[in-house]
């Protein structure tokens, strides 16, 4: 094959590349955006809350080593496994997999960067500084003590009156922020700045898996987002969706919960199955046996996933016909994970499996994995979860799957792709040490769980009594725990041993066939690869020398800025110069307002709460003043006979689809907005009830025009760009979008809505609330709109700003109608 | 949409998403029919359920069916012939899965 780029090379070309995106020194490496330095900062504060998450589950351990233990309190011991459980699961392991996805990926594709840097950075520090000031709160007696899915009315206002609850729903809104910024990021990467060649169908499986993982994000997160809102407001304004006496329900926050809580589950899992599937065929030296059956299967899990929600809530009082369905749907699942097992053994039955460190995870994690999906199966079957519901058979049940299938694939990962960092590798004699810990640790500490669990343990309980039976059992829990942990320690000590070896070549010590390996600094590869394989640093041997002289594609930067090349979604072939941001003080910022403003709120410290939230919401505006202008170049050449335009307009930019994804999860939000109203409207047996009524439909109908007159006024806007009356037409639609929705805030209050009266009320107020935050939204983005375009910022080259607000105008026109159209309806559907 | 993208996307999901549609209907109507809005005197409306499961059995076989030239040549079919066929199978396996306790469960309680 000839390639696209001759040589020599012209001179200072690789030097300007590195210089435009050279990582900054010192202190100002924090304002560093690239996705090498946010990766491993992501990464190591993953692992930072791991290891406190995991001090916590020892001091619990402790606590239960013998019957009648009396060294927590029963209240600390709450907030120890409330914040266990907690911090595990949403801080430490959907950001681990979502960090390594942003250190790895760019990489894996052949891309530069992310397709959002600053996105990512603001992601990262939000979570940062949210998680750890969360974190604290458990140094001062406020640490949550609910369980870590917070069940109200245990967690409303009359059973937890304290703070303790709202840093709850608030430390867990950083994870929020992250995971969607990290969704968008992945799904616009994946599909849409892949290295030219690689199609759908070439994709690494760890891409294909956390594309997977990204759409799941979308559809799952809304659903614990509009939870918490709920039982926020619920805490702050008396507004009893979950309070029975006033026609609230709490199996409405089990749904909302849950929904998204069994997802989660494999939004954790699918990453390790993605990074399992990428680094068995290399420890076998042979191709992955049914590639298309893994990704079709990986594609299925998605799907499946979604119909296990109610299987956590089988002894909650839910009809038997549709536990029968979620028991056949948590039974189904079995199916597509199945296929995926069946294929790595095959592949390691097929190949030569060298047993290196990276190898002996693996090993460790499909046993642990197994046996944790089969104790699935059997919770999966009615009768026995009833039997074992809330045992520590649950607890051996939900580790096993955990630390199964995702923290020995995330240390195999580490073993394996660790020397990327520094050229490093991890000690072999000391990784099987710390496997052996790990492993026998892990089985010593939660088989006998199973156990005590089967002979009726419950989980949660801070003490037990000695004629009960499980001392020795838990005694046996208690030394494993401290054997595994054990292991892990010896891990860091020989991590921070060899990241402070001096940096040597990486090369590629696995000989695996993924883009990863080839050499790459800040800037990625010296140039972007065309990709002819599957595997191709195994089918193109030359392919790592022709890179690093730069012989394929943009082996410079042809605008003088940080760029990558955008693809066609499934072809891969090149369709611009995607121009990135460069690195900014701006994100941390905003994210350190981000932070400060909820955190700030929730202790009720209201001045410095908004002046935080002023900081957030200035440096996000100034951190997007910056973007959309109009690049240097409009076309760039790119390969010796490829010239690109620079930047594309509405559907084929990132931003265009950035905002779509964004749209779709607010949908989503509003969508279990909607849900809410919807379920504790069927409890009623009067709906309006009564003391309760719809508005006039009059003030509806005006409200509704009006929406519609926005939304005209937005597309009148956009065919006027260029023109002087673009401002003012942005202006007229958010004057009428804003009265829309005071009219039919006015009409509801004639029909006397009160929110606090009862759950019915609460849920229109939550959706009127909804609508609201976007009116504000707009207030916020229509004048910056404007303000652009009398700057003379908004222009055919730089009009994605105009293109996305415009995308979330209409946006709020279709939800405000829905929401009219759903308040209205469903009471006559139930007459 | 560059290269028919969302063209292949629903080939290669739509068996998965008649799975998903029949699951939320089943369990929607079951729900619905066991609430205080809409009590169901029985328990839900098996027969109305069982028809929609035939209906999504019958759209998963013949989605199935379709696809029946990868058996020809497994090993050279593209990943989306692969994705229409093998999501048709597990559809039709889940439906049928999903759809066995209306033959074994009836009423609310």
């Amino acid at each position: 094959m000839s390639l696209v780029n001759s040589l020599p090379r012209p001179d200072g070309e690789f030097e300007r590349l590195q210089e435009v995106w050279r990582t900054p020194t010192g202190w100002r490496f924090f304002k560093s955006v690239n996705n090498t330095s946010i990766g491993l900062l992501y990464i190591g504060t993953a692992l930072l809350f791991f290891l406190l998450a995991g001090i916590l589950a020892l001091v619990m351990r402790v606590q239960l080593a013998v019957p009648g233990n009396t060294l927590l309190s029963p209240g600390t011991y709450n907030q120890v496994f409330t914040m266990h459980g907690t911090v595990m699961m949403f801080l430490f392991a959907i950001p681990i997999v979502e960090a390594i996805a942003v250190y790895l990926l760019p990489n894996m594709l052949g891309a530069r960067d992310l397709p959002f840097p600053r996105l990512s950075a603001y992601a990262y520090w939000a979570y940062a500084f949210g998680g750890l000031a969360f974190f604290c709160t458990i140094f001062v007696g406020l640490a949550p003590d609910g369980g870590w899915f917070m069940y109200p009315p245990n967690t409303g206002n009359t059973y937890s009156p304290g703070l303790n609850a709202d840093f709850w729903l608030l430390g867990i809104g950083f994870i929020e922020i992250s995971a969607i910024a990290g969704a968008v990021e992945l799904i616009v990467g994946i599909l849409f700045t892949r290295a030219p060649g690689m199609t759908l169908r070439r994709m690494p499986v760890y891409a294909w898996a956390m594309l997977v993982v990204a759409v799941m994000i979308v559809f799952a997160f809304p659903a614990v987002i509009a939870g918490t809102a709920l039982l926020e407001m619920e805490r702050a304004f008396d507004w009893p969706f979950f309070i029975a006496e006033r026609g609230g329900d709490p199996i409405l926050w089990q749904h909302l919960f849950w929904f998204f809580g069994h997802p989660e589950v494999y939004i954790i899992f699918l990453p390790a199955a993605g990074m399992v599937s990428t680094m068995v065929p290399t420890i076998a030296a042979t191709p992955l046996v049914g590639r298309r059956a893994i990704i079709v299967a990986l594609v299925g899990v998605g799907f499946f996933s979604f119909g296990l929600w109610a299987h956590h809530m089988f002894t909650s009082g839910l009809g038997v016909l549709e536990m029968s369905f979620v028991s056949a749907a948590s039974m189904a699942v079995a199916i597509p994970t199945g296929i995926q097992v069946f294929a790595w053994i095959a592949t390691l039955w097929n190949g030569r499996v060298q047993m290196h460190s990276p190898s002996l995870f693996l090993m460790g994690f499909m046993f642990i994995f197994v046996l944790g999906g089969l104790t699935g199966v059997m919770v999966a079957v009615i009768p026995f979860d009833w039997q074992v519901h809330d045992t520590y058979f649950i607890v051996a049940h939900l580790h096993y799957v955990l630390i199964g299938g995702m923290v020995f694939p995330v240390f195999a990962a580490m073993y394996y792709w660790l020397p990327l960092v520094k050229g490093q590798r991890l000690s072999e004699r000391v990784a099987r040490w710390v496997f052996w810990l790990m492993f026998g640790g892990f089985n010593l500490a939660f088989f006998p769980m199973h156990i005590s669990g089967l002979y009726g343990m419950p989980r949660r309980v801070y003490t037990y009594d000695a004629q009960l039976g499980w001392d020795f059992l838990n005694l046996l829990s208690t030394i494993g725990a401290f054997v595994f942990a054990f292991g892990v320690l010896l891990f860091i000590v020989d991590a921070v041993r060899t990241l402070r070896r001096p940096e040597k070549e990486v090369g590629n010590p696995w000989n695996a066939p993924t883009l990863e390996w080839l050499t790459s600094e800040s800037y990625g590869n010296r140039s972007i690869p065309r990709i002819t394989s599957v595997n191709p640093l195994w089918d193109q041997p030359t392919l790592s020398q022709e890179v690093d002289r730069g012989q394929h594609y943009l082996p410079g930067t042809a605008t003088g800025l940080r760029e990558t090349i955008a693809t066609s979604p499934v072809a891969a072939e090149p369709r611009y110069l995607m121009v990135l941001p460069g690195d900014s003080w701006l994100p941390v910022i905003a994210a350190l307002g981000t932070a400060g403003f909820f955190l700030l709120l929730t202790v009720k410290a209201m001045l410095l709460a908004w002046i935080f939230g002023l900081m957030a919401v200035g440096g996000t505006i100034a951190w997007l003043w910056q973007s959309d202008r109009k690049p240097p170049l409009h076309e760039a050449r790119v390969a010796d006979d490829l010239v690109l335009p620079v930047n594309a307009k509405t559907m084929s930019s990132q931003s265009w689809w950035g905002t779509m994804v964004m749209l779709v999860v607010d949908a989503f939000i509003f969508a279990s907005f909607g849900y809410a109203y919807v379920h504790v409207s069927m409890r009623l047996m009067v709906c309006p009830p009564p003391g309760a009524a719809l508005p006039g439909l009059p003030w509806q109908l005006a409200s509704s025009g009006l929406l519609v007159a926005s939304s005209v006024l937005m597309l009148l806007a956009l065919r006027a760009l260029g023109k002087r009356r673009l401002p003012w037409l942005v202006l007229a639609a958010l004057a009428c979008t804003a009265a829309s929705f005071l009219l039919d805030l006015r009409g509801h209050q004639f029909a006397g809505l009160d929110p606090s009266a009862s759950a019915w009320g609460a849920a229109i107020g939550a959706l009127l609330g909804y609508q609201g935050l976007h009116v504000v939204v707009l207030a916020i983005a229509g004048p910056y709109l404007c303000l652009r375009a009398w700057r003379g910022h908004l222009g055919e080259h730089s009009r994605a700003t105009l293109d996305n607000v415009s995308l979330l105008w209409h946006y709020t026109t279709l939800q405000g109608l829905a929401g009219m159209a759903l308040v209205r309806i469903l009471p006559l559907l139930m007459e | 949409m560059h290269d028919r993208f969302f063209r292949q996307l629903l080939r290669g999901t739509l068996p998965l998403l008649v799975w998903g549609t029949h699951f939320v209907l089943c369990y929607l109507l079951a729900a619905a029919q066991c609430t205080p809005a809409v009590m169901r005197a029985g328990g839900p409306d098996r027969v109305l359920l069982g028809a929609a499961t035939a209906v999504a059995l019958l759209a998963c076989a013949w989605l199935l069916w379709r696809e029946r030239a990868i058996l020809r040549a497994a090993q050279e079919a593209p990943l989306l012939d692969w994705a229409a066929a093998l999501g048709a199978l597990l559809a039709l396996v889940a439906v049928a899965w999903t759809g066995l306790p209306l033959l074994l469960v009836s009423g609310c309680a």
